[in-house]
């Protein structure tokens, strides 16, 4: 008699499941109603296209022609591969790529550092330097041809006046030699402040007590930096790279805007000369097959980087 | 090794005084305790040493040289945060060897070894040297900060509440270990605890603060025995002193309206009758809590007492402390 009592009163006690009471669905049909919407979308406009790419890209289809693809097995591949112009895109992305991470990444950390130091109006020059991320990137590579232009153009006019190059007798983006550096310079100048806000993030997220610690320690100001600073800030540091480096695999309007791909296809990223092969010459199969393996390339990169990442972050 | 001394230091963050013109000298291998509640500027003090922060005014001097131009590192110091401030991306191992990897020491590396071992086995951390700092509990924080400080030896120790969160068995041999080590190495050690027995036991002179002011400097016998006022008088002794008003017994001298009565001041006896409240039993001896009439007061007894709650007794004191309406010890026969 008294075990039984207890035990009617937690029965009482629970109330019943809210799933019971709308409308007789089970907990796990609610879970379903909730995501079922997304998974539906996600499957539409995400899985669905992937895997009608990779059976395109086994096809010769032509988006704008009516008559029926045929399949053509590794053909697309192949001549992708072997093919010396995709090679020199691919180069002229890796080009791209290395140089706009490693700028950015070194200008980042280092106006982040001196952002970090606590000075007068450190919010306001923060606020400055963000400004160009804010921008369009179609207005930035607009404006960024002004700036290139030989005769009035800023950049050339500062180039003059620290160099004594004289400012007409080159062009940037008309230039084979510095059309790649010319988008370089750009994607730097917009993106790493970027960089800078992540590795702030990364600096402010040390606390002062370390660097208090490190100094009764007896270590210098450069051991400091190299032992406590790098390593807590690498985590965050190799973060922004990762999205710098997705970002960029696929950069397309600002390159578009700024150089067109030019002169000769110096500038001519995978991902433009991508877009002429889909829909400029309508090569769709071809296209999805490079767009494939630009997938499976930008995949494999960025798993081998996260498991790196996730490496540093477990020291 | 050390000689420190305090000259008329101040020191405020923004309107907030953490020390008002404190003159103190630290002798050479002394071992001084700071003692203050909360905000009573007993790290500020440390810190100032440190050289880690700067007096508003005054001077400090280590070895009877101002210290106002050196480093935190040309002080040859070693402080224990009471944070830990330990590195997170580092081993423990690593932790224990930052100080010795420091160029001014040049330690070679079998050496390195042989002082992190020797440091980890002291504070019973050997078992993990090889874990990350961020994974251990705060006992172990706090171990190995405190290892951080011993590996090397400096001139100055400086710990802010070094045992606090470790249990009473730790707690009790790392008082004997580090007195020992600080000791053997003939160190200068400034000590913030809050823990009485730390500071009676360890302490070779203790500081009294009391909001930024240093208010009574001496050693622990001396600030128990001959305190300065009852602010001092209650920063040591358990069970805390008794504070009551002076008239309650006959023979108060003038000016007198507080008498501070510690158990070895209470005569059972004859003369004022008291009820006997609560009894509680500690094993090595026992506390009586008390009541004269409204008033409490707590003593201590024989461990074995046959007093229960509701018995009456009588007492009388016995050389006690008194004084005046602002607090300030009354000396008898001055």
């Amino acid at each position: 008699m008294s075990i039984k009592k207890p035990v009617e009163h937690i029965a009482k006690a629970t109330p019943p499941s809210i799933a019971r009471r709308v409308r007789g669905l089970s907990d796990r049909a609610i879970a379903w109603l909730f995501v079922g919407p997304s998974i539906v979308l996600l499957l539409a406009v995400n899985i669905f296209p992937l895997i009608w790419t990779i059976n395109l890209s086994f096809t010769n289809f032509k988006a704008n022609r009516l008559r029926d693809a045929e399949y053509i097995g590794l053909r697309n591949y192949e001549r992708i591969l072997t093919d010396a112009d995709t090679w020199q895109s691919m180069q002229a992305t890796a080009h791209f790529l290395f140089w706009t991470i490693f700028f950015q990444v070194l200008i980042g950390f280092a106006l982040a550092y001196l952002i970090n130091k606590k000075f007068k109006g450190n919010d306001l020059w923060t606020t400055i330097i963000v400004l160009p991320m804010m921008l369009s990137p179609a207005v930035v590579g607009n404006f960024w041809t002004f700036l290139y232009q030989p005769q009035i153009g800023l950049f050339n006019y500062v180039v003059q006046f620290f160099t004594g190059v004289e400012a007409s007798s080159f062009s940037m983006i008309g230039s084979v030699t510095l059309a790649p550096w010319a988008i370089v310079i750009v994607d730097t100048w917009m993106w790493t402040p970027f960089v800078m806000l992540i590795c702030l993030a990364g600096l402010r997220s040390i606390p002062d007590s370390i660097y208090e610690a490190a100094e009764c320690d007896r270590a210098s100001k450069w051991r400091q930096f190299w032992t406590l600073t790098v390593p807590m800030v690498l985590p965050f540091l190799m973060l922004a790279v990762l999205f710098r480096g997705i970002e960029n695999f696929k950069m397309f309007d600002l390159v578009v805007q700024l150089t067109g791909g030019g002169p000769g296809s110096t500038t001519l990223l995978t991902s433009i000369d991508l877009k002429r092969e889909a829909f400029e010459k309508w090569r769709t199969g071809y296209a999805s097959a490079y767009a494939v393996i630009l997938f499976v390339t930008v995949f494999g990169l960025a798993s081998i980087y996260v498991k790196a990442l996730n490496k540093v972050k477990e020291r | 090794m050390a000689e420190v001394s305090l000259q008329n230091v101040s020191k405020s963050f923004g309107d907030q005084v953490a020390l008002e013109n404190v003159t103190m000298t630290v002798p050479d291998g002394s071992f001084v305790v700071l003692l203050g509640p909360t905000g009573a500027g007993k790290t500020t003090i440390l810190r100032m040493v440190s050289g880690l922060d700067k007096p508003d005014s005054g001077q400090i001097l280590i070895n009877g040289e101002d210290a106002a131009s050196q480093s935190p590192a040309e002080r040859n110091m070693a402080m224990v945060f009471q944070q830990y401030s330990l590195y997170p991306h580092l081993s423990v191992r690593q932790n224990l060897a930052f100080p010795l990897k420091s160029p001014m020491l040049r330690t070679p590396e079998d050496e390195i070894i042989r002082k992190v071992d020797a440091v980890a086995e002291t504070l019973q951390i050997s078992h993990k040297l090889d874990n990350k700092a961020t994974e251990l509990s705060g006992g172990e924080m706090q171990r190995v900060s405190i290892g951080r400080a011993l590996v090397r030896k400096p001139q100055i120790f400086l710990m802010d509440e070094p045992l606090s969160s470790l249990d009473a068995k730790l707690r009790s041999d790392l008082r004997i270990e580090l007195k020992r080590i600080q000791a053997s190495l003939g160190a200068t050690m400034l000590y913030v605890t809050h823990d009485q027995v730390e500071a009676m036991t360890m302490a070779t002179h203790v500081g009294v603060l009391d909001h930024g002011k240093l208010v009574q400097f001496g050693s622990p016998r001396e600030i128990y025995e001959d305190p300065v006022s009852i602010y001092s008088a209650s920063r040591l002794g358990s069970p805390k002193i008794n504070i009551l008003p002076a008239e309650i017994f006959p023979g108060a001298p003038n000016g007198a309206t507080s008498i501070g009565l510690r158990p070895e001041h209470i005569s059972i006896g004859e003369g004022v009758e008291v009820k006997v409240g609560r009894v509680e039993h500690l094993g090595d001896q026992t506390r009586l809590h008390l009541k004269i009439g409204e008033l409490d007061l707590m003593t201590l007894t024989d461990p074995h007492t046959k007093l229960t709650r509701g018995d009456t007794l009588s007492f009388l004191p016995r050389n006690p402390l008194y004084f005046d309406a602002n607090g300030v010890r009354i000396k008898l026969g001055a």
